[in-house]
């Protein structure tokens, strides 16, 4: 109680100091103001029934928005973890095997292709790209991996292939955007707000919505692409860093005890709690639970997020190094994480734009290096759930934002120096495994150069349609109402992929 | 006289039809305000009845020139417009009546109830017409829509069985339902887009506006099916493009069966098609994963009271009583927490017990939970010693035992569990025990490897 006191009088000493004759006046212009204002806005301080919040008949999520709520009907998967490839890796050279393509390499691009499209870089008639890897198939479910997966290759059986991905951005950012929120401009909430939004969190002292980056950068759109939009902010993707402390300002400052920190967090809950019960204003009750969440996450957090301690067998099947910021740690953490029971874990590897303007960019170099970064650990990843039993309820996903030509890149109507290839958004492959995805599958077929879907073809919705009904969600009944109207993330689109469904 | 007029003026019929409603009904309800020998309202019912008689009148007028010129098929109209006339006959009869007298007339009380009768029944029948039959059915919740008879067949669309597929009547077993589901709803007796109804074989060989639309023998030919594979953005794409698009699978059916003669007579075993085309129309049985029995769910203080002791605890579903417990942030729980559970003993499909102090004797509780469906004891000092005491847990299905000390002899007594179909036992003396030994459910040991390859190294 001392603490309390000697709190509340610092605070009320220096109010008194800093409040002058002329803030009164102010006040008193802009309150009454705002008092006959009130009542025409709503929504600030009505509930969702449309009863204003009395402090008496709170739900469990008014005090704690992360609070779990049971999904609409049972969804095989609890958490999704979503591997984003940022930059957008060359299908032609992983998934999508094109002998025909080989054929017309290094000659003009049929005028066909090239009516009506726009590119982000190729001008005037470019040359064709043949595939640049070996491709084989593999597993029982014959399916094609190309050389550059060569681990990739081994566990083909555990995933479904969507090859005729399409999307409508060829830029970066907008399509990274429109993959994650299901819309190209900002402020939509990105799936893993949604679900953790409707689902809230299993464990209370983690977040919900992890991110982790790896590859030396964040995506280009920024982090809006783990944003929570209109949702609340609390539903937002918190980033975790694998090197260094894990979140930012989460340890104690030098010098100060944890005890001490116990003694100021109940002080400032107690200032709260006395707030709330004179005011009745719900907000303070949820804030006085994200003081102890943070006081709890304080512990758990660092140590779900050190790989350390992991046996030998287990770093050598992810390839992983602690200590370092890499997509191999980020795959083990998902895994730790996940297993500790956060909802949604979210990967981002930077580096796979492949224009071939430098050979770090090129299709037969850069891109190879690439792969071979990530092939053991997604792969590792995908064995680690399995034999953990945590495939059974955890989705994977897999994929760029959009995929590349067939063409070789021509920037300003020039031969590059290396082999690349421009955006593409009218055909490109991504997987999907885990919790209730049909294992083996494969969906989608492109034309004889990958150029285009010629059937199965899937949207950005199709695929988030399908991605929250394995969650337990109908996408067209997951809404959040906003300026007046529902909103979804899957806006008044998408289709299920069923053929993908176990 | 000009073309428009009659076209125009049938257009008015929705509007007039609510004159002769309106009026007729004050009517009666003047006439049933009034006492047997009152006469105070007598001018004001007459009024009502001559003018309720002349609004029928031009309701009837205005309908029958909609029925000539917006292509609706009489079978449809004809109770509607012969009700109408009646009710219009009637109004001007009882009008007719009252002049007559000074007073009311014999038993006009009943006449005009049968008057209402008649009205209603016109009119029910009219919105019939306009919004489609179900109209007032659709919003019953479909427990009563069955009772009533009604049943949601054609919303489902195509569904096959697995066995005995070939026998099926190719058109109306497999085609129809197909139309009905797709293309029904704008080429139907009522509502003929295109002048074309496909509710039927004997309407579909009809055709429509350009006329026929199948031609046996040559699917290119048939209007039927190359509208459906026009591009999406053309006009004449079939259905248009904001509706239901058709799987290609169905496409392929109806293209199979128009190259077939597109005849009623043939089976869909006649066709050359593989069963894999029809994969997406197997009826599939759906088997819950939970208990498919019902179980009372906990009430919302109970299930406030499992969170409040520290248990993550939420139902498995919405609408469910199936109940997933976790002890995620509570790795204390032992044994003698047990207590806390125990309210929950019939709801609990999924127990996650991770992590926790709990001993091999947390099995004998365990074994009291009928509905338990998923079971993990990760991380552990389980022994394995009790586990044949899941044999009685009758749903159980996924057992995770990882990180413990069981070894495979333990899992012995659960061979032939009548349920279990997955056991985990990575990270345990069983995982890495070497055994041919095969078991009733699917053993997942782990230990999975990928060995280095040379291409680990190359840096290009
Ligand atoms: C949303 C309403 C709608 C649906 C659903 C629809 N149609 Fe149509 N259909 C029309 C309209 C409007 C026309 C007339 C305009 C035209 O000829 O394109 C038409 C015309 C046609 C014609 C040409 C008739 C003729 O002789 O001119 C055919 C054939 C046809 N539809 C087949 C189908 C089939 C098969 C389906 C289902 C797979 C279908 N339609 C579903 C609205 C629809």
């Amino acid at each position: 109680m001392k603490n309390l006191e000697k709190l509340l009088s610092e605070l009320q000493v220096q109010k008194l100091q800093t409040q002058t004759r002329r803030h009164f006046l102010m006040d008193c212009v802009s309150k009454v103001g705002g008092l006959a204002l009130a009542p025409l806005l709503f929504g600030c301080e009505i509930g969702k029934n449309g009863q204003a919040k009395d402090g008496l008949n709170l739900s469990e999520r008014d005090l704690n928005p992360l609070a779990p709520l049971p999904p609409p009907f049972a969804g095989k998967a609890k958490s999704i973890i979503y591997l984003h490839m940022a930059g957008a890796p060359s299908q032609l050279e992983l998934f999508d095997f094109k002998p025909e393509l080989a054929k017309l390499h290094d000659q003009d691009c049929p005028e066909s292709l090239l009516e009506g499209r726009k590119f982000a870089f190729i001008r005037g008639v470019p040359k064709m790209l043949g595939p640049q890897a070996k491709f084989n198939q593999h597993g029982q479910s014959g399916a094609w991996v190309s050389d550059y997966l060569p681990h990739f290759s081994k566990v083909v059986d555990e995933v479904a292939f969507l090859k005729a991905m399409h999307t409508d951005q060829f830029n970066h950012g907008p399509a990274q955007l429109f993959m994650q929120t299901g819309s190209p401009r900002l402020g939509r909430p990105s799936l893993g707000s949604w679900v953790t939004y409707g689902l809230g969190t299993i464990n209370q002292n983690l977040p919900g919505f992890v991110v982790l980056t790896s590859g030396g950068k964040t995506p280009d759109a920024g982090k809006s692409v783990w944003g929570s939009g209109f949702l609340p902010s609390v539903y937002q993707g918190v980033q975790c860093r694998s090197k260094g402390d894990p979140v930012l300002y989460l340890e104690d400052p030098s010098g100060m005890s944890r005890d001490l920190k116990k003694k100021v967090i109940s002080a400032i809950n107690q200032a709260n709690q006395e707030d709330f019960e004179s005011i009745g204003d719900p907000e303070i009750l949820a804030r006085i639970n994200q003081f102890e969440m943070a006081y709890r996450m304080q512990i758990e957090v660092p140590e779900v997020m050190n790989i350390n301690d992991e046996p030998d067998y287990i770093h050598q099947l992810y390839g992983t190094q602690p200590g370092e910021e890499s997509f191999a740690n980020n795959c083990l953490l998902a895994r730790k994480l996940v297993e500790k029971g956060v909802r949604v874990v979210q990967l981002y590897d930077w580096g796979w734009d492949t224009h071939g303007t430098d050979k770090d960019g090129s299709i037969d170099m850069g891109l190879r290096n690439k792969c071979r970064k990530i092939d053991r650990p997604m792969s590792a990843l995908l064995l680690d759930l399995k034999q953990r039993g945590l495939l059974e309820d955890t989705l994977v996903v897999w994929g760029g934002e959009f995929g590349r030509t067939p063409m070789q890149e021509n920037r300003e109507g020039k031969v590059q120096g290396f082999k690349g290839r421009d955006h593409h958004v009218d055909a490109f492959t991504m997987w999907v495994a885990g919790g209730g995805v049909k294992k083996g599958a494969s969906y989608g077929i492109t034309d004889d150069f990958g150029f285009s879907g010629i059937d199965e073809r899937t949207s950005v919705h199709d695929l988030h349609a399908t991605l929250l009904h394995l969650m337990g969600f109908d996408h067209e009944k997951f809404t959040y109402d906003f300026q007046g109207r529902p909103f979804r993330l899957t806006d008044v689109e998408g289709e299920l992929i069923r053929k993908i469904i176990a | 006289m000009i073309d428009f007029v009659f076209p125009l003026f049938g257009r008015f019929h929705p509007i007039l039809v609510h004159l002769p409603i309106g009026i007729l009904l004050f009517g009666v309800v003047l006439v049933f305000l009034s006492k047997k020998r009152e006469t105070a309202h007598l001018q004001s019912i007459r009024l009502a009845f001559l003018l309720g008689g002349l609004a029928g009148l031009l309701s009837s007028i205005s309908g029958f020139l909609q029925y000539q010129y917006e292509g609706f098929a009489w079978d449809s109209v004809q109770f509607h417009f012969i009700l109408g006339l009646t009710t219009t006959a009637a109004s001007f009869w009882l009008y007719y009546e009252l002049r007559k007298n000074a007073a009311f007339p014999d038993h006009f009380r009943l006449k005009s109830s049968a008057l209402v009768v008649l009205l209603m029944f016109t009119g029910h029948l009219g919105g019939n017409i306009t919004h489609g039959e179900t109209y007032l059915i659709e919003p019953l919740p479909t427990g009563i829509q069955e009772l009533l008879g009604y049943s949601n067949e054609e919303a489902k669309g195509l569904v096959l069985p697995v066995q005995g597929w070939e026998e099926l009547a190719y058109f109306e077993q497999v085609v129809q339902p197909i139309l009905n589901q797709n293309c029904k709803s704008c080429h139907n007796p009522r509502n003929k887009k295109g002048d074309l109804d496909l509710s039927s074989y004997e309407t579909l060989l009809t055709g429509g506006e350009d006329g026929s639309i199948l031609t046996g023998g040559n699917s290119e030919a048939s209007a039927l099916f190359s509208r459906l594979i026009l591009p999406k953005d053309d006009e004449d794409h079939m259905p248009p493009k904001e509706k239901r698009q058709l799987q290609k699978e169905e496409i392929e059916l109806i293209k199979a069966w128009i190259d077939l003669g597109g005849k009623t007579d043939s089976k869909l075993g006649d066709a050359d098609i593989h069963a894999e085309l029809l994969e997406p129309f197997f009826e599939k049985v759906e088997i819950p994963f939970y208990p498919n029995v019902s179980v009372a769910p906990l009430s919302e203080e109970q299930l406030k009271e499992l969170k409040a002791n520290g248990f993550f605890a939420e139902l498995v579903e919405k609408e469910s009583s199936w109940l997933m417990v976790s002890c995620v942030n509570f790795p204390q729980f032992s044994e003698s927490d047990w207590a806390k559970l125990k309210i929950a003993s019939q709801q609990i499909a999924f127990l996650d017990l991770s992590g926790t102090q709990v001993t091999d004797q947390i099995l004998d509780s365990i074994q009291t939970l009928p509905n338990l469906t998923v079971l993990k004891l990760n991380q552990t000092a389980i022994s394995g010693e009790k586990l044949g005491e899941l044999q009685s847990i009758s749903n159980l299905k996924n057992l995770y035992l990882n990180q413990t000390q069981v070894t495979l002899e333990q899992l012995r007594p659960l061979q032939n569990h009548p349920s279990l179909s997955k056991v985990f036992v990575f990270d345990s003396p069983a995982s890495s025990e070497e055994s041919n030994a095969s078991f009733s459910f699917v053993l997942e040991k782990g230990n999975y490897q990928l060995p280095p390859l040379p291409t680990d190294t190359i840096v290009y």
